[in-house]
């Protein structure tokens, strides 16, 4: 636990340090898009990695609070209560789509989670008073009262925030109840079950707490990008994008997330520069490749294979 | 009496959108009955298909006679991925066939749309494009040949499935591994044998689906997305049950969308498989 | 005129050639920052690699010495300020984000005088607002979603007609119909995919037609991705209009005629709102059936009839861009850089402030576009006001010029004929 916290420190220090020092636009952004991703990584974790019902609707959640606070500012209200109010909304959603589906296995529960996220995002299209196909464009107004800021530093120290905060409940989780559940429900759920252990109480939880994680980082989002619509929050594409940084860094891990957003900002980024121009679908192909490469041969993905292999050697030397 | 009329259309209509669907859906649902798979890229596979079969259209093969070639190619590639890839995935934690299979979609799409562009491609000139009148109802030629293929290849994979010496292996594999092994069939090729037979059924998909559909990059994704639905409500790894789930999905797509309102004609047939899968998992037909 | 045109065809040939020597004689000119910022990477890559040859001829076309009649054009670059510009492209993936940290870097980085893009509404709703905070001139194009002009930015400007004034259009074709002959529409049918493009065309043909009077008798918006629309088509022959108005891509389009002709559904006129009906792989498939459509374009060639720049712009286009010819998105980023080129030049600085104020003063009158407009001329909100679109009618496996009277190619011929079989 000790080591984790250290490096938990120190990333929290060099960031600090990095908004302190660095005024360039856009490494800042970068470093911004990197600790959202790493929070949305986390937060798909504790219900696919942790608990291993695997999501492909994760983005529902994140549309969550993107849509709180798209609704908040253009209601007048503080975009602040956004936090409140999508992951109340968020929780109740995981709550009530959790309860039924949350037992189902493998590929029926996965498939379920794109059917939700399919029926949300059929509703908000349909819906006038969540912006239909067209979404919110929230208005300028900078200030801390507002949640938005003419430079990119505050937004840079609220994602870090999210970050630690994040990353020490899922420290938190590995030594607790809740992870110990989880991970013997995940392991051997008839067993599990046997020993008296509520499958779905106990994934319920996880459920609930991985939807609001994802729901804050949805309220950054809005804030950040002042745009707000269905293909940028709740579409596929995200759910896709979120479930790859969870998968490359290695599901189940405490740092896998945030590898896993580190790869994929590296690549999206490199591959943009390196094959922008050519307008073909070459990110695409990377980005496949690496997820079946990763799925054919290193299943527990870059952080898990570091971890086995650290284990191996200490168990080869003790 | 003009409801009843249009009632009986949304009925015809509904049935043989439902026998689309089956085609699409039948060969997701041998692979899964087999090896306890869902091929996340099933729907790129059809679009490989649609690409095969427009190139056969480009030299003058029309659909019909390109059907089996387009099989047998999918057939072929379909045991290349297993060997190379899906055999992989199976010795791994279950999870790894869910995201592998998903990234060989993200990968399958990458390619087409750099090979092939984005561009919406159509066949020249394709046959079946009247319309079959009767009784006062009218169903499009093309729709009424995917549906007769549907119903074919159905009935062709159960026989093979039931009454052949392979599909009888296949059926001891899908039922137990451990105990097929120890029977000395050899799990491997008959994975293999399935995971190309699987494909080959999309292959033959493909090529009859370019009679009506443009093929473009993620022209499968659409398709696939109504697959899964199709093969959970049926049971999944029952042939029957992908036939008998994709009517279902196809009268609920078309009723829900007149009667409801057609940007939510999807709510349906998604709620159909939410309370399939939650009261009876194992779906209409399935076993287990 | 024959001989007119060949000398500038000439000039138009020696124009590609004379490009890179008048670069090299350029080159101790100081050197003006464009960004521009497209869908250079994702599923809509290839517009954009379109879209950046078109802005980058025009570039070049200012920076050159052979002058069309065009404005901005041939004069070595900008007089005023005796310097050349210079485009920066940055790529938006087509996703609001990516566009919005593009228009960052090209502010901060690229030290961008102004920006160009970015064609996809929402990466154009992100990227300008970037822009209005920095207070940076930021020049729209090529989007057509109605609601970018109405959030009262400051820094925004758009050339192009939005959607509403393309819906606009279909109703004054009908009114000129009217007039001419005799032709009366009564009952309109709103078909639209469900996502940006659908709903913003629907929502304006639904909002002026029932403004001007129509009878808007169904309004279907449906999935995009959908694979059957049987639904839909029951619905629109059930609703029995006059006119059906769509919003569609390729394939669905192409789901509709079949429905359309299956169950006998016989509308007097389809109204497409480009998109699917103008893929080259709409006539392809439809042959004899596509016969009659209209659909609404923002450039045609025929718009050689008010300004002859328009045949050889293409053909300098076409030897950049693999034989492609100019289409409405490319020929309105062509004038894109010309209007910001015009506005920068006019400004006499880079100062964003003098740029802002040239540009909102811009007045080109039309026939020195490529495009059918009235002129450009920005309204308080940044629109240009004097945008229009144009009808087309396929007409013998051709895309004719039916509206505005002036630069057709061909009269409309009203009801389309009824389908083949």
């Amino acid at each position: 636990m000790r080591p984790h916290l250290l490096a938990l420190g120190a990333i929290v220090v060099v960031g600090l340090l990095a908004v302190a020092g660095v005024h360039d636009a856009v490494l800042l952004d970068l470093l911004f898009t990197l600790l959202l991703y790493a929070v949305l990584g986390q937060s798909w974790n504790w219900i696919s990695g942790y608990a291993g019902n695997i999501s492909f609707g994760h983005a529902i959640f994140f549309g969550c609070g993107a849509y709180a606070a798209a609704l908040c500012v253009t209601h007048g209200l503080s975009p602040w209560l956004a936090f409140g109010l999508g992951a109340l909304v968020a929780a109740a959603l995981a709550l009530v789509t959790g309860f039924p589906t949350l037992a189902l296995r493998g590929h029926y529960f996965s498939i379920a989670t794109i059917a939700v996220a399919a029926l949300i995002d059929a509703f908000v299209r349909v819906s006038p008073w969540l912006g239909k196909a067209n979404g919110f464009e929230l208005p300028i107004a900078p200030g801390w009262a507002n949640l938005q800021f003419a430079q990119k530093g505050p937004y840079v120290v609220l994602a870090l925030a999210l970050f630690a905060l994040v990353q020490l409940a899922t420290i938190g989780l590995e030594r607790s109840r809740l992870g110990y559940y989880l991970r013997a429900l995940r392991a051997n759920h008839a067993a599990a079950a046997s020993v008296g252990i509520d499958e779905r109480r106990w994934k319920l939880i996880a459920f609930a707490w991985s939807a609001v994680m994802a729901s804050a980082a949805g309220v950054l989002y809005a804030q950040y990008n002042l745009f707000v619509d269905p293909p940028s929050t709740i579409a596929l594409a995200i759910s896709i994008d979120i479930a790859l940084i969870g998968v490359v860094g290695g599901i189940g891990t405490l740092w896998g997330p945030a590898v896993g957003a580190l790869v994929y900002v590296v690549l999206a980024k490199g591959v943009a520069l390196k094959f922008g121009g050519a307008g073909k679908g070459y990110d695409l192909v990377i980005y496949g490749a690496i997820i079946c490469l990763i799925a054919a041969l290193r299943p527990r993905g870059i952080v898990g294979t570091v971890v086995d292999a650290i284990r191996r050697r200490r168990g080869a030397t003790a | 009496m003009e409801a009843l009329t249009t009632f009986a259309q949304l009925l015809a209509s509904g049935l043989l959108t439902g026998l689309v669907f089956a085609l699409v859906a039948v060969g997701l649902t041998l692979v899964y009955g087999v090896m306890d798979v869902v091929n996340f890229a099933h729907g790129e596979f059809l679009m490989l298909a649609m690409y095969a079969a427009l190139g056969l259209a480009l030299v003058g093969i029309g659909p019909l006679l390109g059907l089996p070639l387009v099989a047998i190619a999918l057939f072929l590639f379909g045991i290349v991925v297993y060997r190379l890839f899906v055999r992989r995935l199976l010795a791994g934690p279950p999870e790894a066939t869910v995201f592998g299979t998903f990234g060989l979609l993200v990968l399958l799409q990458g390619i087409a749309q750099a090979v092939f562009s984005s561009d919406f491609l159509s066949a020249p000139r394709p046959p079946f494009q009247g319309t079959i009148r009767f009784a006062g109802l009218a169903v499009s030629q093309a729709t009424v040949v995917e549906g007769i293929g549907a119903l074919l290849l159905t009935a062709g994979l159960y026989a093979f499935v039931e009454y052949t010496e392979t599909g009888r292996a296949m059926r001891a594999v899908a039922e137990d591994r451990i105990a097929a092994t120890l029977m000395g069939i050899d799990v491997q090729r008959i994975n293999g044998l399935a995971f190309g037979m699987g494909a080959a059924c999309v292959g033959a998909a493909g090529a009859l689906l370019m009679l009506s559909y443009p093929v473009y990059p993620t022209a499968g994704a659409s398709f696939a997305l109504t697959a899964f639905v199709v093969v959970a409500l049926g049971g999944f790894g029952s042939i029957q049950g992908a036939l008998v789930g994709a009517l279902l999905v196809g009268m609920l797509e078309v009723f829900g969308g007149y009667y409801l309102s057609p940007e939510l004609k999807m709510v349906p047939v998604f709620l159909a498989y939410l309370v399939v899968v939650l009261l009876r998992p194992q779906g209409l037909l399935g076993r287990r | 005129m024959p001989v007119r045109r060949r000398c500038l065809a000439l000039a138009a040939a020696l124009a590609v050639s004379a490009i890179p020597f008048g670069r090299t004689q350029a080159a101790d000119q100081p050197v003006i920052v464009i960004g521009s910022i497209l869908p250079l990477t994702g599923a809509s890559a290839q517009t954009g690699a379109g879209l950046r040859a078109a802005q980058q001829l025009a570039a070049d076309l200012v920076n050159g010495h052979v002058s069309y009649p065009l404005p901005m054009v041939g004069k070595n670059g900008l007089p005023h300020l005796h310097a050349r510009i210079k485009l920066v492209f940055a790529d938006s993936q087509g996703k609001p984000d990516q566009a919005r940290a593009a228009a960052e870097q090209l502010i901060t980085q690229e030290h961008a005088v102004a920006l160009i893009g970015c064609y996809i509404s929402s990466t154009t709703a992100t990227a300008s607002q970037v822009a209005e905070r920095y207070g940076i001139p930021f020049l729209n194009p090529d989007s057509s979603a109605p609601g970018l002009t109405a959030r009262g930015l400051k820094w925004f400007f758009r050339s192009t007609p939005s959607d509403a004034t393309f819906a606009e259009n279909f109703y004054q074709f009908f009114a000129d119909l009217k007039r001419t002959k005799k032709v009366d529409v009564k009952k309109v049918a709103i078909l639209g995919e469900d996502g940006l493009f659908g709903t913003g065309a629907s929502d304006a043909e639904e909002d002026i037609g029932k403004h001007r009077g129509y009878d808007i008798v169904t309004r279907i918006a449906y999935p995009a991705t959908t694979t059957e629309v049987n639904a839909e088509v029951q619905k629109v022959k059930s609703a029995a209009p006059d006119v059906i108005m769509m919003a569609s891509y390729l394939p669905d389009a192409l789901l509709y005629m079949r429905g359309f002709k299956d169950q006998n559904v016989q509308p007097k006129a389809i109204m497409a709102q480009d998109a699917g009906f103008i893929d080259p792989g709409f006539i392809k498939a439809e042959g004899a059936d596509a016969e009659g459509i209209f659909t609404r374009e923002v450039f045609s060639l025929a718009i050689k009839h008010r300004n002859q720049a328009v045949p050889l712009i293409d053909q300098l286009f076409r030897q950049r861009f693999g034989d492609k010819s100019l289409d409405g998105n490319t020929a309105r980023d062509f004038m894109g850089v010309l209007v910001l080129a015009d506005a920068i030049d006019r400004a006499g600085s880079t100062k964003p402030d003098a740029i802002r104020t040239a540009l909102a003063a811009t007045n080109i009158p039309g026939n020195l576009t490529l495009m059918p407009w009235k002129s450009i001329k920005f309204d308080a909100q940044g629109q240009n006001e004097g945008g229009a679109g144009i009808i087309e009618q396929i007409q013998g496996g051709k895309y004719e010029t039916v509206w505005p009277f002036d630069i057709a190619t061909k009269a409309s011929i009203w009801p389309m004929p009824a389908w083949k079989r």
